[in-house]
């Protein structure tokens, strides 16, 4: 039997799987015959587990008990800013977990991330087999471009938590762009315009001899089609406490109907102009009397409430294509991916942006899965078709002075990329060294990602003008961080595959292995009484009209008219980069023994104090985010194990490096490693 | 994947260190953007670990190393700053290879040199050349940037200056 892979879309709000075979592609329907799955977990009273529409149906009756844009939480810190808005507004419990991770608490147990997300792709995983009569264990799944290295490696935890092989994390605008271009000898240069239900991307590729080369991906992670729904969810309980005086949101089951109400509204925007919202019981008051809620919201209204929203998403293209050096007129097509690209408003948004019609032919929910599958079936065949040269989304740095972070490798540098720097400890005999990596696009290193804490032992104790140390950051072509310190003199080294550090350690890992909810999935029951009545949030039916819900409490009316054009002031684009280069330059002119931040390398002979602390030995440990079990392995001296790795290691501390090798030099750009964050002095060996 | 790429995976693997990037991508030294993207593309389809997942676990590490280099190699090619400050490094025998970083910023500061001087001299010079242009004086001016240029002959950013203001002079 033939090897499957198949491709599946992990969406916010639905998920999506696809298989291509025979040079065939099709997306595989449910039970339900639907494309597309709820990516919702429902955790019932008699500890049975359902996943997907059904699920999504039980929001409203069980909204403490049902996990809904799981996505929105994978791989953050339980204290991060999204968890905080996701804790506002989601009715189920969002508990703490070990290492600052998030855990979803629900009738008496505990579950991480990666075991919600696995349901949903075990599901996907399901609806494949129920499909292909076969088994499968192989798949790409997809993420957004702008996900950090926590994000990716959370997503595929979840994917080995449900079975499956993780061939690859594949970006869903690349995946985008390979179901658009592939097989089709394209010589293009194309944007995918990628609004999904919880993050935004923007990616620009060029296509050509059948590759398909990332120019450029710029996103928005905190902005999404849940978003939208947000401000409908918003206006409608801000004029029910007006008019009330009742909080809805502070009832659980009160603030998930208005959330489903918000959310039809806004599908049934994307094909009406008009639509009314009747929801006769809101909440019961304490006088005991039923409160109700009627509004209509227009498509005008509509966009005025959201405006902002999609002109932010136009700031972020106005970014990605200045990273791309190209221009609108450079670009042959544009591609539309997510449920929320079919609202007209975004459609018309983004085709006065770009100057031309967006592609018709390619569907915005399934392209994802589409192009994860080519992938899939690229990635297990012997001759390979169509390669992907991928960038990465973000900035990965190091902690410097004043709490700033400094770029190591910058964010669109192609991957698989390896970039080395060497650092000299901070005292005489030092017998440790900790460094702090982070991902993001901020010189502050409180605004970045934390991906982890790196401590290294490994090297030769001695005075410090003879002891350096090498730290090699390394992205692979599955967009996985990898860090390694070495001694270059002694070819000791510590590596480690920064493992997410809010996430799962192995041991949970296991355990989670081990505790197989599997068993309680309930599978979806098909009685006829499930088809007739489709739950609140079905998808688009062929025809592109919305199935609305067809609920009682629920009404969706049509009228009026529809238009929504662009804002004039979509191309303003803030150039802080240039800014802060600005302010940094005018910086070295007054002072030249003033530069800190992010400056070493521009003004290597200046003073660049470092936020890298030692680890004393008598120490109490810092806070426990990100500490990262190294595994320090010795390797002979005369067997450096990388490139660089040889260099001669005292050429970083002479004026003039000799050159002793027939290998190439690694040019050294060299800090101290100091206890004292404000200390330290860059050198650099080739001043 | 057929044998003939194995070997010569093997053989690049073994030769790589002493390459400098043109020599990596297999272009030559004046190539255009264009046809460095072509070039990348065309090894990529070789040596892309990709291109190799059912070779042995020793030739995809070989792979990944050799793409690495590469991709380093047509980052620093394909941006005329970087690629000018790695020619230059060529051409002083400093390396084969250069960090991205390092590139971008020797190039920062070859700018900064451009626009300021790199002798004590100039820098005076292109001072004194300053203060003329905001007195309005542009004889004045130009004869204190013919005076830096005698001290550094080779300063692009003075020359460009100077033809700016030879300009205004004719207006």
């Amino acid at each position: 039997m033939a090897d499957l892979a198949i491709g599946i879309d992990l969406g916010t709000s639905n998920s999506c799987v696809a298989i291509m075979r025979n040079g065939k592609i099709d997306v595989l329907s449910n039970a339900f015959g639907e494309k597309t799955t709820a990516s919702v977990v429902a955790f019932h009273e008699d500890g049975s587990i359902t996943v997907g529409n059904a699920a999504r149906a039980n929001i409203i009756h069980d909204p403490c008990y049902t996990v809904s844009s799981a996505k929105r939480l994978i791989g953050r810190y339980h204290f991060s800013e999204e968890v905080r808005k996701a804790q506002a507004i989601c009715s189920y419990e969002i508990a703490e977990g070990p290492n600052h991770g998030v855990r979803i608490h629900v009738r008496d147990e505990d579950f991480s991330l990666p075991e919600i997300s696995a349901m949903v792709l075990r599901e996907m995983k399901q609806v494949a087999e129920a499909r292909l009569n076969v088994e499968v264990t192989k798949a790409v799944i997809t993420v957004p471009a702008y996900f950090n290295d926590n994000q990716r490696q959370a997503t595929k935890d979840a994917g080995q938590i449900a079975g499956l092989e993780v061939l690859r994390i594949l970006n869903e605008p690349t995946a985008a762009a390979l179901a658009y271009g592939f097989g089709k000898g394209l010589e293009q240069k194309v944007a995918v315009y990628d609004l999904g239900g919880g993050t935004f991307d923007i990616s620009v590729l060029e296509i050509g001899q059948d590759v398909f080369e990332v120019l450029a991906t710029c996103g928005d992670t905190f902005l999404g089609g849940d978003d939208f729904d947000d401000r409908i969810l918003d206006l409608l309980a801000d004029e029910f406490v007006v008019k009330e005086g009742i909080n809805p949101r502070n009832d659980p089951y009160a603030l998930e109907k208005l959330k489903v109400a918000a959310e039809a509204a806004k599908r049934g925007l994307s094909v009406e102009d008009e639509v009314e919202i009747r929801i006769p019981d809101v909440l019961v008051g304490d006088d005991g009397e039923t409160r109700s809620l009627e509004r209509t919201i227009t498509t005008e209204q509509f966009g005025e409430l959201v405006q902002d929203l999609v002109v932010r998403t136009f700031k972020v293209c106005d970014e990605a294509l200045q990273q791309a050096d190209l221009t609108v007129r450079d670009l042959d097509g544009i591609i539309l991916v997510g449920g929320p690209t079919r609202l007209p408003i975004i459609r018309n948004a983004v085709k006065a942006y770009f100057q031309r019609d967006p592609q018709a032919d390619v569907d915005p929910d399934e392209v994802v899965a589409m192009g994860a599958a080519i992938h899939a079936a690229s990635l297990i065949s012997v001759e390979q078709e169509a390669y992907l040269l991928d960038v990465t989304p973000l900035d990965l740095r190091i902690g410097v002075a004043g709490g700033q972070a400094e770029a190591i490798i910058e964010r669109n540098t192609p991957v698989p990329i390896e970039q080395s720097r060497k650092f000299t400890p901070f005292k005489d005999f030092q017998e440790s060294v900790k460094l702090k990596v982070y991902q993001g696009d901020s010189r502050q290193s409180d605004q970045n990602e934390l991906l982890g804490q790196f401590e290294f032992s490994g090297f030769e104790p001695g005075p410090r003008s003879t002891t350096s140390i090498e730290v090699c950051f390394e992205i692979n072509a599955d967009g996985i961080v990898n860090v390694i310190a070495r001694d270059p003199k002694s070819g000791q080294q510590a590596s480690t595959e920064i493992t997410l550090s809010s996430g799962l350690s192995a041991t949970e890992m296991d355990k989670i292995l081990a505790r197989d909810r599997s068993a309680d999935i309930k599978q979806a029951e098909i009685g006829p009484e499930d088809l007739d009545e489709p739950s609140f949030a079905t998808p688009m039916s062929e025809d592109g009209e919305a199935e609305l819900p067809q609920d009682d409490n629920l009404e969706l009316a049509k009228d009026g008219d529809l238009e929504l054009a662009a804002d004039g002031d979509l191309d303003d684009f803030d150039d802080i980069n240039e800014d802060e280069l600005m302010a940094l330059a005018s910086e070295i002119d007054s002072d030249p023994n003033a530069i800190s931040v992010g400056d070493a390398m521009e003004a290597t002979d200046d003073v660049v104090p470092l936020e890298i602390d030692i680890a004393d030995q008598e120490e109490p440990e810092g806070p426990a985010i990100g500490k990262l079990d190294l595994k320090t392995v010795a390797i002979a001296p005369e067997l450096p194990t990388a490139p660089g790795a040889d260099v001669d290691p005292d050429a970083s501390m002479t004026m003039d490096p000799p050159e002793t090798s027939a290998a190439p030099k690694v040019k050294e750009d060299l800090f101290d490693l100091s206890d004292d964050v404000n200390l330290c002095e860059d050198r650099d060996a080739e001043e | 994947m057929s044998d003939p790429s194995r070997l010569e995976i093997e053989a690049l693997a073994k030769i790589m260190d002493e390459l400098d990037y043109y020599h990596l991508l297999n272009v030559e030294r004046d190539v255009s953007t264009r046809d460095l993207k072509l070039a990348y593309y065309k090894n990529s389809r070789i040596y892309h670990p990709d291109a190799n997942r059912n070779l042995d676990a020793a030739i995809q590490e070989r792979c990944h190393e050799i793409s690495k280099c590469m991709t380093e190699a047509y980052c620093v090619l394909r941006d005329p700053r970087k690629r000018a400050a790695y020619d230059s490094q060529l051409e002083s025998g400093d390396g084969l290879r250069i960090q991205l970083a390092a590139a971008r910023a020797a190039h920062a500061k070859n700018d900064a040199e451009r626009r300021t001087g790199t002798t004590p001299q100039g820098k005076q010079f292109l001072l004194k050349a300053e203060d003329e242009v905001r007195r309005d004086n542009i004889p004045g001016a130009i004869q204190n940037l013919q005076m830096a240029l005698t001290f550094e002959p080779g300063n692009d950013g003075f020359k460009e200056l100077l033809e700016e203001l030879r300009k205004k002079q004719k207006s």
